[in-house]
């Protein structure tokens, strides 16, 4: 059943350099989920921010998700409507493949998935917009030419400990049994932008702790752990060597003590005689049980 | 910079505080201070620099238009999208435990609870697109003749399947191993027992003679009482052994080797053998065999006297 292509929204997905091996297969299995996505070269961090306005406007993309990699270790995501914006910077975290052997579900490619969202989501403004931009980036346009017209998949964000967690199933049964596909990942958001990739910021997370902190708090509190100890250490080294205080004599203590009586002292000049060991004559144990029967006899008779 | 002023009392705390905004004093020249002073901008007593806290954006007007601005009215065939909370937990409901916590309190290091949050949250939204889809005739099933490429490739959901299956494996091994330890362990506990068994009847009963013996009683009903429990055990036990009989392995030796079974009451002159003349061989019969052309016992042994003469020679 074919019909015309009328919401035309395409994503643009790619990232910085210095990404690692995870990300380069997160990106592509973000690619493969979503027809509508197209992939651009790695950019330079040097360029400023909003050049990836003028790479959209290029490759005719309205949608863009950006990923950028710092230190080898942090990867935040940017998640844009270009040129108009609005836009949002997130922390990822928790990245799952779809190669990983524990996910174990499968869809068509290019399948259209259902959205599911958690009820927090329309309860603040700031998750509201949220749910907006998920909404029209994830979801696969209707009559998309390489998409598949079926159902077969439902992506779920989730917001739990002030964070977004993003899970994709595969609907096994329409009952609702459930496998999951992968991939997998965290959003813990930073601010959002009016504008794409820059204008004045709409909202700022209170919660959000930069990693850079985050380790350095860890760092601290190590050093703090081992100053403390030292510092244990020290004092009880301190309590040995310290002078033990004197206690108080106390008057009534000698009050009761009586002295022992002497004897006389008895010191011998000679030494004593030495004992006389008697041996026993023991006879042997044959002539023993004679005697003993001899006995018997004499008191038996 | 923020230059509050406090009075004397405050200060104090602040002082304990530790705040050590009070280096940047000198940034602040005498004149300036004077002349806010003057202006009465300051009040006499010590004041104490204090950080402005930290404004966080949460522009919630400015976040409402863009969201009205950014909004597109699409229908919802397009978009597919849903809000709801999990479907009931029908474990826990089962079990009958205190229910599991509300949306809200959803504890997000324990991850078995917060995997099942998530996965009930996609069968509540399933539960209720499946309605809507069909009513839109869009399709969730996959026709069995409909081939197309996967996200996954089938090299991959092979590599996947070969792993559950070595997991499985594993399981069933060590489920194993630990079946055969235990029945180890319980049959030599049950030997044991029957030892024991065996030797307190033999205990009893060697007492028992021995008080006849001796004329303490002159009943033998010990005897028989002794061979009624015995046949009665002996034969309930050997029912229930002689159920399964022999076993394959008996059975399978008993065919190809021939020699089990009644022994006494097989070799009878019966009608049947004597008539049995399968083992007569001619030659050997009319001597023209000859031990297997005198080649079979080359070494024959020797008698006992010989042997004897043998034995005590060496």
């Amino acid at each position: 059943p074919t019909g015309k292509w009328t919401n035309k929204e395409r994503v643009l997905i790619f990232s910085s350099r210095g990404i690692n091996f995870r990300t380069r297969h997160l990106m592509q299995d973000l690619r493969t989920m979503m027809p509508h996505a197209k992939a651009d070269t790695k950019m330079d961090r040097k360029d400023k921010l909003f050049v990836i306005n003028e790479v959209c406007e290029i490759k005719n993309c309205n949608k863009c998700l950006y990923f950028e990699a710092k230190k080898k270790q942090d990867l935040y995501m940017w998640i844009s409507n270009s040129p108009h914006g609005p836009s949002a910077k997130f922390l990822v975290q928790n990245i799952h493949t779809l190669a990983e052997l524990k996910l174990t579900g499968n869809c068509l490619k290019g399948s259209r998935p259902l959205l599911s969202f958690d009820p927090k989501f329309d309860k603040e403004p700031h998750y509201a917009l949220l749910k907006e931009l998920f909404i029209q980036t994830f979801s696969t346009p209707r009559y998309h030419p390489k998409s598949q017209p079926f159902v077969d998949h439902v992506f779920t964000f989730t917001i739990a400990d002030n964070r977004i967690w993003f899970r994709n199933y595969q609907i096994i049964e329409e009952d609702g049994s459930l496998v999951e596909i992968g991939p997998r990942f965290v959003l813990n958001l930073m601010k959002i932008f009016q504008g794409s990739f820059g204008g004045p910021t709409l909202y700022e997370n209170p919660d959000f702790r930069s990693p850079n902190m985050h380790r350095r708090e860890m760092r601290l509190a190590a050093a703090a752990k081992v100053r403390e100890k030292q510092m244990v250490k020290e004092m009880q080294k301190g309590k040995k060597t310290s002078a033990k205080e004197d206690l108080e004599s106390d008057v009534t203590a000698d009050v009761f003590l009586t002295p022992a009586e002497e004897k006389p002292a008895d010191i011998q000049t000679e030494a004593p005689e030495p004992k006389v060991v008697k041996k026993k004559q023991k006879a042997f144990k044959r002539q023993r049980m004679q005697m003993l029967s001899l006995h018997r006899n004499q008191y038996s008779t | 910079m923020v230059i509050g002023s406090k009075t004397m009392a405050f200060v104090e705390e602040e002082a304990l505080l530790g705040q050590d905004s009070e280096e940047e004093n000198s940034e602040l020249s005498d004149d300036e201070l004077q002349e806010a002073f003057a202006a009465g901008l300051l009040k006499p007593g010590m004041n104490v620099l204090v950080d402005k806290p930290k404004k966080l954006v949460n522009n919630v007007e400015g976040l409402k238009q863009c969201l009205a601005d950014f909004r597109k009215d699409l229908p919802w065939v397009e978009r597919l999208d849903l809000t709801n909370l999990p479907a009931a937990n029908i474990i826990s409901q089962a079990e009958e435990k205190a229910s599991a916590p509300a949306a809200g309190e959803l504890d997000a290091d324990d991850d078995f609870q917060r995997e099942m949050f998530f996965y009930r949250q996609a069968q509540a939204t399933i539960l209720e697109a499946m309605p809507l889809l069909n009513r839109h005739s869009i399709a969730t099933k996959r026709p069995e003749d409909y081939f197309a490429e996967m996200a996954k490739s089938d090299q991959h959901m092979q590599k996947i399947r070969k792993k559950l299956i070595s997991k499985q494996m594993i399981m069933e091994r060590s489920e194993k191993a630990k079946k055969l330890r235990e029945q180890r362990k319980f049959g030599k506990k049950v030997q044991i027992e029957v030892i024991q068994k065996r030797q307190q009847e033999k205990k009893a009963m060697m007492s028992a003679v021995k008080k006849y013996q001796k004329g303490m009683t002159d009943k033998l009903e010990f005897l028989e009482g002794d061979q009624k429990m015995n046949k009665e055990s002996s034969q309930g036990s050997k029912k229930a052994v002689n159920k399964k009989g022999p076993s394959a392995k008996r059975k399978y030796k008993d065919q190809k080797f021939g020699f089990g079974g009644k022994k006494s009451g097989k070799k009878w002159n019966t009608k049947e053998s004597y008539n049995d003349v399968s083992g007569f061989r001619a030659k050997i019969a009319h001597g023209k065999g000859g031990k297997k052309g005198k080649g079979g016992k080359q070494n024959k042994r020797p008698g006992k006297s010989v042997r004897k003469k043998m034995k005590n020679r060496s």
